[in-house]
């Protein structure tokens, strides 16, 4: 039964006795040991007053303050930073005290009054989440006066919140539902004497994606305040006071925000709730899938919602690195594209020229004949900014078997100089949460808002709290915060690199510099100008904080990406652009997921053969003679690498529909069919993941960044090689008003909510209140 | 009771057929819950009598205890488990089934934390189908509605490697850390802070 | 009733179906032999014959078209005259023709079992809408193309 041998089995019996003496849980010998030191470390730190933060969970951590003052909460000592609020205290202390307006993301608002606990020496409850803690202060978060106090709260809430449960969207993760259960009182008082109903309130109509039900609202404000400090749109306001408040537009008007469907997380009840999801399941009969966004450069942490192989709904997952707890609309509200214009099965073009369904094996041996009849310089292919890292391995592998060399993204990168063999020209290197730490922000080309909401709502946080300083470049475009508006041409930032701009002093007083170039900018005529002397202007911070005796390894140059697997594919060594394709005329162009329509029949030999490989029938299925359906970013188990370059793994929620198979397995099936030995040497996820590990083990380092550097050689490169020029003309932003933020990619460009998203914010901006 | 001597043997008969085969496994603990029941505890001891080594029970941490006291008992194994040889799962479910032990995210519809505690382990998703007969959703997978919560990553990690699952492990995210807030913010007339709209 | 009124049935029979040979057939097809008046012939070929000799139910009746062979079934009788079988009426449509509305459909028998057999399908949307090239799309809007229900394009279930 034991290890053989006597002793082993003495000193594991040994161990269970300290194990149940301690009742302290462990599962493997050494580990119970360390476990056991810990506890007793926690015991003796205790004394000290210090708290260790339970061991799973999103519970914040003390940070270590010398003046940090003593707080008994329940009788169990915490120590905080002066001024901490008592509700923040008992997070520390592991308890979790009941609220409906307090948010850790937001400000305080302290109106609900549901987090009133008992304060020994106070004579009445005190709001914890508003109050600041005092030396000794002793809390009780269960008191009888507490409880009694919840109660009170949860009788005048409950008095005018209807009692719709049954048919509201919120029912079964709602907060008022569950902390009525948990503090409020077991019976009603409240007796509709004369008859005149409860508190009724209109509903209000603020746009495509967010259901107001108003008569739900219990005020607490959460959806005004994100409104007006993460997203920086003050639609949203009250009118009225008592029971006549009111939360609302104030007129009837959109509520245009590219983050507005967050606030159907925040509200606490049923007010906000979502459109597209209204009336079609409860929560707890959903699978959740965690996966990864798709939709921008960021990668943010999603919740796949699904039942019956059919997408539900998406929801954020906290990820402090990339996203807080905020996901933009489009990547909350696209998942109904999913669902349209799909291909589902494969497709070749008969003798007539028409692209007619086909079998798999058809359409693979077809395939197969054309491309064996074409030697592999002549072959090219293009990939598009949704592709996953194992289906652009296996697509460079196929396609290097088979002699050709030219595989190209759809995104344009300027080749100059280092181009992108150096990773550190391509990656956001301070990695998003440099902007928490950076003091002045130069943003090149980029509508930031657009192109990566999420990263603009922490630029926004960080210029409310932080005093961020922000600078742009580029094309005027509304950020929903004060910028330094630069010029909107690169001859400003090369004057700001030669360090003859009157903002340069500026510049090079900034500790900690970010410079984000918005790929957008990279794409345009001037876009080796762009990359150049943001280098050269980066570098120049950098050693001018070196010799301010910055130790730190501050990375100033940050470039970011608009699209999901962009950096994957440039780290895989995907050539950027595809100006190669145009200049050498493939006769066969493999096209996985493109479909902006960089690359047309006029740019290809005559009589090429074009196959298109994706999920969306779009611009690339249009132009295709053969249509091989891939599988989208919720159908895979698949990797992406985001601007910060971190490897993230995507998770299937739903299957691939109808014939639709998973992007690598249909090109691992081509290489059956296709001339000599060019059969990809891997059969399963796991050994397409062991190759990835091959070419680069970042790809595979999950969840991590991977830092790049070499900043200066990249800089000498730029400096040796002849420095670009300019013609000066604006850097035109890509997206640049709410209505170019919906569409932009194949799976968005399908969505019905997408349209309907676009269509408001183009009336919105015809009436006379404007955007 | 019964079901818990047969699994006692089915162990030691998983160390037994270990000793058979080379060992291409990882050293894994098996840990066992039992309750603080002393007929249990009696039942155990009988089974382990050969290694005690004549010591009492209560040397042992085996004896009578204060049965109001909140604690977990487990016995830790050092045999190399592998069940799938004979806990009759068909083979299509035990290779090649890869599983994904994490943290499951908190439900960002609401302020509470509490389903985000334990460690959760399922199974890769496989195909779903409309069925045509009313319309309600299909499965062939027998494992997909199998979710398991473990308290830690390594008992979720033993579990599945004597299932012979292949596993993916999702590290949690470092948690959301302390920011200093106020309640003057709102008011503050030098900072950004300031409230316009409320 | 005598032996000799039956035995002069059957002779009646056997004269009216032809002869032995032909009595025999009919006899094999039809597990009857009966003589009566000839109402009427359906636009199928079926002949239908009265006999209130025998008792009700079954003093109607009808030999089918001799194509069909054993292959007939009772929708293969007309309304008008399945009117007559089935005692609605005692006139046969030769006696009192039926009146014709122009939103009669044309009387069709029962396909099941055939090559043309109805079966049911869903009348839902898809849950997944499939992309189509664009020679296959249709020029209505996408609401009113069946492609993307799940009726089948001939409406018939695949021969396995």
């Amino acid at each position: 039964m034991f290890h053989p041998g006597g002793v082993h089995g003495a000193r594991h019996i040994a161990q269970s006795l300290h194990h149940v003496k301690n009742a302290i849980r462990g599962t493997c010998s050494s580990k119970l040991l360390m476990q056991q030191k810990a506890a007793a470390a926690v015991a003796v730190e205790s004394k000290k007053g210090t708290v260790t933060p339970p061991p799973t969970g999103p519970a914040p951590t003390a940070p270590a303050a010398p003046n940090s003052v003593e707080v008994y909460i329940d009788d169990k000592m915490v120590m905080v930073e002066p001024g901490t609020t008592v509700l923040q205290a008992a997070a520390l202390a592991g308890v979790e005290i009941p609220r409906f307006c307090y948010h850790d993301r937001l400000s305080i608002a302290g109106n609900c009054r549901m987090c009133l606990v008992e304060v020994e020496k106070s004579v009445k409850p005190v709001a914890s989440c508003a109050m600041p803690v005092m030396k000794g202060m002793r809390v009780k978060t269960n008191s009888p006066m507490t409880r009694k106090a919840r109660e009170g709260v949860m009788e005048f809430l409950l008095m005018n919140h209807p009692l719709d449960c049954p048919i509201c969207d919120q029912g079964g993760e709602c907060d008022l539902q569950d902390q009525s259960m948990m503090f409020g009182s077991d019976r009603s008082r409240f007796t509709d004497i004369k008859f005149d109903g409860k508190r009724a309130v209109e509903d209000k109509n603020i746009g495509p994606l967010i259901k107001t039900i108003m008569n739900r609202c219990i005020h607490c404000t959460r959806c005004i305040r994100f409104g007006s400090e993460v997203a920086g749109v003050d639609d949203l306001g009250t009118t009225g006071r008592g029971n006549e408040m009111q939360v609302g537009t104030y007129v009837e008007k959109l509520f245009a925000s590219e983050l507005s469907g967050n606030v159907i997380d925040l509200c606490p009840v049923g007010a906000l709730t979502s459109k597209p999801y209204a009336f079609t399941y409860r929560p707890w009969e959903l699978r959740k899938h965690e996966s990864v966004d798709v939709m921008d450069g960021l990668g943010s942490a999603i919740l796949v919602n699904s039942r019956g192989g059919e997408i539900i709904r998406i929801l954020p997952r906290v990820h402090e690195g990339i996203n807080e707890e905020w996901i933009s609309d489009k990547t909350r509200f696209v998942y109904d594209g999913l669902k349209r214009q799909r291909l589902t099965q494969p497709m070749l073009k008969n003798s007539q020229g028409l692209l007619e369904p086909v079998d798999w094996e058809d359409a693979l041996s077809g395939i197969a004949a054309r491309i064996n009849r074409v030697p592999g310089q002549e072959m090219a292919a293009l990939v598009g900014g949704l592709c996953d890292v194992e289906a652009l391995t296996a697509l460079k592998d196929l396609m290097n078997r088979l002699g050709c060399e030219t595989l190209c993204t759809e995104e344009s990168f300027p080749m100059n100089a280092a181009g992108t063999d150096l990773r550190s020209n391509y990656l956001l290197n301070t990695k998003i949460t440099g902007v928490e730490e950076a003091d002045l922000v130069l943003l090149i080309g980029t509508n930031i808002r657009f192109e990566a909401p999420v990263l603009n709502a922490r630029i926004r946080k960080a210029y409310l709290h932080n005093n961020l300083r922000i600078a742009s470049i580029g094309e005027r475009v509304d950020l929903r915060y004060e910028t330094d508006f630069l010029g909107d041409s690169v001859h400003v930032l090369a004057q700001l690199a030669d360090g003859d701009h009157k903002y340069s002093e500026i510049l090079s007083k900034a500790k900690k510099p970010m410079i984000i170039v918005g790929s957008s900018s990279l794409q345009h005529g001037d876009g080796t100008a762009v990359l150049a002397n943001a280098i050269v202007l980066a570098d120049s911070l950098r050693s001018k904080m070196s010799s301010n005796g910055d130790e730190s390894d501050w990375k100033v140059l940050n470039v970011l990406h608009r699209h999901a697997n962009q950096v994957g594919a440039l780290d895989l060594g995907y050539k950027a652009g595809p100006s190669a394709i145009k200049q050498m005329q493939p006769k066969v162009l493999f096209m996985m997921g493109a479909d902006d329509g960089v690359v047309q029949r006029r740019d290809l030999a005559g009589d090429a053969f074009v196959i298109y490989q994706g999920h969306h029938g779009d611009k690339g299925a249009e132009m295709a003679d053969a249509v091989l359906p891939g599988a989208a970013y919720t159908e895979k188990y698949a990797t992406y690498v985001n601007t910060e370059g971190r490897a993230q793994r995507g998770n299937v929620a739903v299957t691939p529909p109808g014939m639709a198979r998973e992007d690598w397995k249909i090109l691992r099936a081509l290489s059956e069919f296709v001339r000599g030995s060019s059969v990809l040497p891997y059969d399963s996820l796991d050994e397409v993941r062991k190759r990835l590990a091959e070419i680069a083990p970042h790809l595979t380092r999950y969840g991590q960044v991977e830092d790049a550097n070499y900043f200066r050689q990249s800089k000498d490169l730029v400096w040796n090689a002849a420095r670009p020029g300019h013609s000066g003309q604006t850097l035109p932003a890509q997206q640049r008003e709410l209505e170019d933020f919906y569409m932009t990619n194949t799976i968005s460009r399908a969505s019905r909510t997408m349209a309907k998203c676009v269509t408001a914010a183009r009336h919105q901006k015809s009436t006379r209140y404007g955007l | 009771m019964a079901l818990r001597n047969g699994i006692t043997s089915m162990l030691r008969q998983a160390a037994i057929v270990k000793q058979h085969c080379p060992a291409s496994r990882l050293s894994t603990t098996t840990t066992m819950h039992l309750d603080a029941n002393n007929n249990d505890l009696a039942t155990l001891n009988k089974t382990r009598l050969d290694t005690t080594e004549g010591k009492s029970l209560n040397e042992i941490g085996l004896g009578p205890m204060d049965r109001t006291k909140d604690f977990d008992t487990r016995i830790e194994l050092d045999v190399q488990d592998d069940l799938t040889s004979f806990n009759g799962v068909p083979k299509e479910h035990t290779k090649g089934r890869t599983v994904r032990i994490y943290v499951p995210a908190r439900n960002q519809m609401q302020s509470a934390t509490n389903n985000s505690h334990l460690w959760k382990l399922d199974f890769d998703v496989r195909e779903r189908w409309e069925n045509p007969l009313i319309g309600w959703a299909s499965t062939g997978d027998p494992l997909s509605n199998m979710q398991l919560n473990f308290k830690s990553k390594e008992s979720a990690i033993a579990f599945a490697q004597k299932n012979g699952w292949e596993f993916v492990v999702e590290e949690p995210q470092p948690a959301w850390q302390y920011k200093h807030k106020s309640y003057g913010y709102n008011f503050s007339w030098n900072k950004r802070t300031r409230v316009s709209t409320k | 009733m005598s032996l000799i009124q039956k035995t002069l049935n059957l002779f009646r029979a056997i004269k009216q179906n032809g002869g032995i040979l032909s009595s025999l057939k009919t006899l094999y097809v039809t597990d009857d032999l009966k003589w009566g008046t000839h109402v009427g012939t359906d636009k199928y070929g079926n002949k239908y014959y009265e006999n209130n000799y025998y008792f009700l139910s079954r003093n109607r009746w009808v030999i089918y078209n001799p194509d069909f062979h054993l292959d007939y079934d009772g929708s293969q009788i007309p309304p008008e005259w399945h009117m007559w079988m089935h005692y609605t009426t005692d006139k046969p449509p030769t006696v009192k023709p039926p009146v014709n509305y122009k939103w009669m459909v044309p009387h069709q028998e029962n396909k099941s079992g055939s090559s043309e057999m109805y079966y049911p399908y869903s009348t839902t949307r898809t849950k997944i809408e499939s992309w189509q090239p664009a020679h296959l799309r249709t020029a209505d809007t996408e609401e009113q193309n069946p492609k993307l229900f799940n009726i089948p394009q001939n409406n018939r279930i695949g021969v396995q």
